[in-house]
């Protein structure tokens, strides 16, 4: 069954190049029906046994191994399938055909990533899913110049690559590599220096996917040049991937040196969120803003989760779906007001709002979740974190941590007056206001959203098997209790 | 001396070489086809015969398994490794000969098939050649026959390709020859097994050692050796080029793999065969650098194959048992991708034009969404990226280099394939991207459907052996 959330993805997207390419209807509710499908399956699937198929056996054991147990990666699939189902239902590309089979095969790819229990059959899925990104970019490129595809490409793949040698000299030295969530206990010793350099070939491949200053600098345009709904994916999931690998692979499998590389990771976390969030206040593209708004809150992740304090861990996790939320519904807003006005620049974006109420509400309570009103999903995030690093004793940093969430607040409120507020701009044909299939894709993202908000709860005291042993009293998921019901 | 002079070989003896014997002789038959049919079917009966003789030389070869002999006072050793190298000379031939319906002038068909199958044969020779004598007939075999067939097109590249080679090559084999002799005069032998003896004197066996790995270097064209493949590929006839860029290495592969493992004293070994860890770095990287700039698919190939080749010797270094089996396994899984990759180019050739302009791929996602698709396929999987060969090919090497404690070309490995992606993803890019200006090339007609059945050979093969990769586990042989 676990299988089926990888495999019926990435066959459906291949079946889908079967159907004559005019059949774009058909396409897209295809497509539409099986991501919700997916979505429905992993809610079934929860806590369904791994399944396991023999892989390799020499020169080290591997498995086909998938898992999907209650944890993140429960948490995170159902994010995957919920945008993925969402951004497919209001697509308006030309050869829709072939956009939403490579949404699908990303899908499959992404859920593999995040279902894979074997360190290679995670390497594997890894490299997998740059194909469909890569392919997106160069098909639906505004430019045929752009370079966003070479920029995507070599960073993640070079990445990806040290991901790949890692994991063969993790299996060498280690015997297997079928060791996602088996406990320490359970796994031979392995010498510092072996450990050290497997972990740096891991984070390397982590910190370019997030990304995490100063890797991320094919992100913008990436994102910038992504249409409206493989942005939305890949901002929303495939960016959590690098931190999903820190809190499953990194602090199960090699604790010594993820506190050896914390003090860096603290710098490179707190850079990137103040330069992203500074970056993003004086962007004039509306997903460049986005792209930047993601560094900046993707450092707050890192800064939690190399905190070590189970508080921030609990608040990593429910950021980590938090964001995928707002970043989703983010980049599909925007693409429906890019297709509105055929611009997504602030400078020649303005008074939408007149004459398209609904999308003005929809953008106001992505914006809303996305700088951290209390009550929606992005507070709920931020607030743990920051007494989670409080209470670590990171004072300083969770004073500095604050910065960014009130720059937040400035650049999110940029785009909303920017966009649907202020003297209309009237040079453009204008499509009518939000129809309601697009309100209906919008619709779950923003009921997630609230519900998140108010009890983050579950989320939070899903890292248990992540935890760091001898953690102190308070359980995240208590502290996340109060903080959604202190309201 | 009352010795009379007998044979003194029995049919055990020549049983190892049927399936060599096979392939040759069915180049006979595919001339004598040539004689006797009438003029349409010539060129079809030659193919015909031609892909039956490797099928039954593939057949004779899987025979032996499990018998290993030494036969011819072990200057042929039957075995599991001789018959895997077989087999895969077989194979990238029959892949070759599906792409080589349109070689040649009418009046030439069946002699230019009947030359791939000799050059054929002489590689299978080599799969099992164990003394220096077999090992030089074999590399001549098969080189000898690849000179002719690259001058066979009518344009002047190829004329000037084949003279090229000639002379290269033939140096080549000069310093091989050279280092021969010299190793015989160290060892007074010229058996394989009998060179890894403490020799007599260092200098002499080390010299030839080393002259000896010079002419197998330029055969694998390893950097600094490499210079005249491009040219050689690019002015060669379609179907000889991706005969070579296997069949070749894959001989040469086998007798190199062999002299590492078996013929080198344990003591000097590992000092003699560094200098070809370098090389293979090397060319891992050169390779990779060099194929960026290239808009010509067979050029990008030619370089795209220096840097394969170096990842396979990078899986020998330190010449562990691992490192044998992935080695063969990822020669086995560029023997797919590679040839996959050339039958499309062969698929995308008219009369006059063999479409290996990486012009003609432009807009080919549109075009032909299907060989566009298994295209992808293929350069994702030389690239060394999931779901195939490539990818499980190279996390094995990987693995054994890290294994031999070859940690450093493990790195290198890894930057190698980093840069190789851009030459690979830039022919995907072409074949998906929107550009406004630029001329859509006419539809193609393939001049012969046939490379589509080595298209989906390949594709299969590649992600079976992709996701399950079997032989590097336990069914691979070591040099026996």
């Amino acid at each position: 069954m676990i299988a089926a959330l990888v495999l019926v993805p990435i066959l459906a997207g291949l079946a889908l190049y079967a159907l004559p390419r005019r059949a774009e209807g058909v396409a897209q509710w295809f497509g539409v029906a099986v991501a919700f499908a997916m979505f429905g399956l992993t809610l079934a699937a929860s806590g369904a046994p791994d399944e396991s198929l023999r892989w390799l056996q020499r020169p080290f054991t591997a498995s086909f191994h998938l898992g999907l147990g209650h944890g993140l990666s429960y948490w995170i699939l159902l994010l995957l399938t919920l945008a993925t189902g969402c951004a497919l239902l209001v697509v308006r590309l030309p050869r829709r055909r072939d956009f939403v089979a490579q949404m699908l095969l990303e899908l499959g790819a992404m859920s593999g990533v995040f279902l894979a229990r074997d360190l290679l059959l995670f390497a594997l899925f890894w490299d997998l899913m740059l194909i469909p990104v890569f392919l997106v970019l160069i098909e639906w490129a505004p430019s045929p110049r752009s370079t966003s595809s070479w920029r995507y490409l070599v960073y993640n793949l070079t990445g990806g690559l040290a991901l790949l040698l890692a994991t063969a000299a993790y299996g060498i030295v280690q015997g297997s590599t079928d060791v996602i969530g088996r406990a320490p206990a359970q796994l031979a010793v392995i010498s510092d220096a072996w450990s050290f350099w497997i972990f740096a070939g891991l984070a390397f491949a982590f910190l370019i996917k997030t990304p995490v200053w100063p890797f991320h600098t094919w992100m913008p345009e990436t994102y910038a040049d992504l249409p409206a709904g493989m942005a939305a994916v890949v901002s929303a999931v495939q960016s959590k991937a690098g931190l999903y690998g820190f809190i499953v692979i990194g602090a199960t499998l090699f604790p010594g040196p993820m506190h050896q590389v914390a003090p860096l990771m603290f710098v490179l976390g707190l850079v990137a969120l103040l330069y992203g969030g500074l970056i993003a206040l004086v962007q004039d593209d509306a997903k460049r803003v986005v792209a930047y708004s993601s560094l900046s809150h993707l450092g707050l992740i890192v800064l939690a989760i190399f905190s070590f304090n189970p508080i921030a861990l609990g608040g990593a996790v429910v950021y980590i779906v938090a964001h995928g939320l707002f970043s989703a519904g983010l980049f599909i807003v925007l693409g429906e007001v890019e297709d509105r006005e055929e611009t997504r620049l602030l400078s020649r974006l303005g008074g939408l709002g007149a004459r398209n109420p609904r999308l003005a509400g929809a953008l106001t309570i992505v914006v809303l979740a996305a700088l951290g009103l209390p009550g929606l999903c992005g507070f709920a995030g931020e607030i743990l974190i920051l007494t989670g690093l409080y209470q670590a004793g990171f004072v300083a940093a969770a004073v500095i941590a604050l910065i960014p969430v009130v720059l937040a607040a400035a650049y999110m409120l940029r785009i909303l007056q920017r966009t649907m507020h202020g003297p209309e701009v009237a040079d453009v044909p204008q499509r009518e206001d939000m129809t309601a299939l697009e309100i209906a894709a919008l619709a779950p993202l923003a009921i997630a959203i609230v519900l998140l908000g108010v009890d983050p709860g579950p989320l939070a005291a899903s890292t248990q098997p992540a935890q760091p042993v001898g953690s102190s009293a308070a359980g995240p998921a208590q502290v996340a209790r109060a903080a959604g019901t202190a309201r | 001396m009352t010795q009379t002079l007998t044979i003194p070989f029995g049919g055990a003896d020549w049983a190892t070489i049927y399936p060599a014997l096979a392939v040759a002789l069915s180049a006979l038959a595919a001339l004598l086809a040539d004689l006797l049919l009438p003029r349409p079917v010539r060129r079809a009966a030659a193919l015909a015969l031609g892909i039956l003789g490797l099928a039954a030389g593939g057949a004779l070869a899987a025979q032996g398994w499990g018998h290993p002999y030494d036969a011819f006072n072990g200057g042929f050793v039957n075995g599991g490794f001789a018959i895997v190298f077989e087999e895969i000379v077989v194979l990238a031939a029959i892949l070759s000969l599906l792409l080589a319906y349109p070689l040649g002038r009418d009046d030439q068909a069946a002699g230019a098939i009947a030359l791939l199958l000799w050059s054929a044969s002489g590689a299978m020779l080599l799969a099992g050649a164990a003394n220096l004598m077999t090992i030089f007939l074999g590399i001549e075999l098969l080189s000898l026959a690849l000179y002719c067939l690259c001058g066979i097109a009518s344009w002047r590249a190829a004329r000037e390709a084949a003279l090229k080679y000639l002379i290269l090559s033939s140096t080549a084999s000069a310093f091989m020859l050279f280092g021969m002799a010299l190793l015989f005069g160290a060892t007074g032998s010229v058996t394989l097994a009998a060179l890894a003896a403490p020799p007599a004197s260092n200098a002499l066996y080390f010299t030839g050692a080393g002259l000896f790995l010079v002419g197998i270097s330029f055969k694998l064209s390893l950097v600094p050796f490499h210079e005249w493949t491009p040219d050689v590929y690019e002015g060669a006839p379609l179907p000889v080029t991706a005969f070579m860029s296997v069949v070749t290495k894959a001989g040469t592969l086998a007798v190199l793999a062999r002299f590492a493992y078996a013929a080198l004293p344990q003591a000097q070994g590992q000092a003699i065969l560094a200098p070809l860890w370098v090389l293979a770095a090397l060319s891992m990287i050169v390779g990779n650098v060099a194929a960026l700039a290239q808009t010509d698919m067979k050029r990008l190939l030619a370089y795209s194959g220096i840097a394969q080749v170096g990842y396979i010797v990078a899986a020998l270094a330190g010449t562990s048992a691992f490192g044998l089996r992935y080695a063969i396994f990822y020669l086995v899984a560029y023997t797919f991708m590679n040839l996959g990759a050339f039958s499309v180019v062969a698929l995308l050739s008219r009369e006059h034009d063999e479409g290996s302009r990486l012009a003609s791929f432009a807009g080919l996602g549109y075009r032909q969404p299907l060989l566009a698709g298994m295209m992808t396929f293929f350069l994702l999987g030389l690239a060394g990226l999931p779901p195939t060969a490539g990818f499980t090919g190279k996390i094995l090497i990987l693995a054994s280099s890290v294994n031999a404690g070859y940690t450093w070309l493990a790195g290198l490995l890894v930057i190698g394939t980093a840069i190789s992606a851009y030459a690979y993803f830039k022919v995907v890019r072409a074949m998906y991207a929107r550009t406004a200006g630029a001329p859509l090339v006419r539809n193609a007609v393939p001049t012969s459907p046939l490379p589509w059945l080595g298209v989906g050979i390949c594709a299969v093969a590649i992600l079976v052996l992709g996701l399950y990769p079997i032989a590097p586990s336990d069914v691979l042989p070591l040099v026996k």
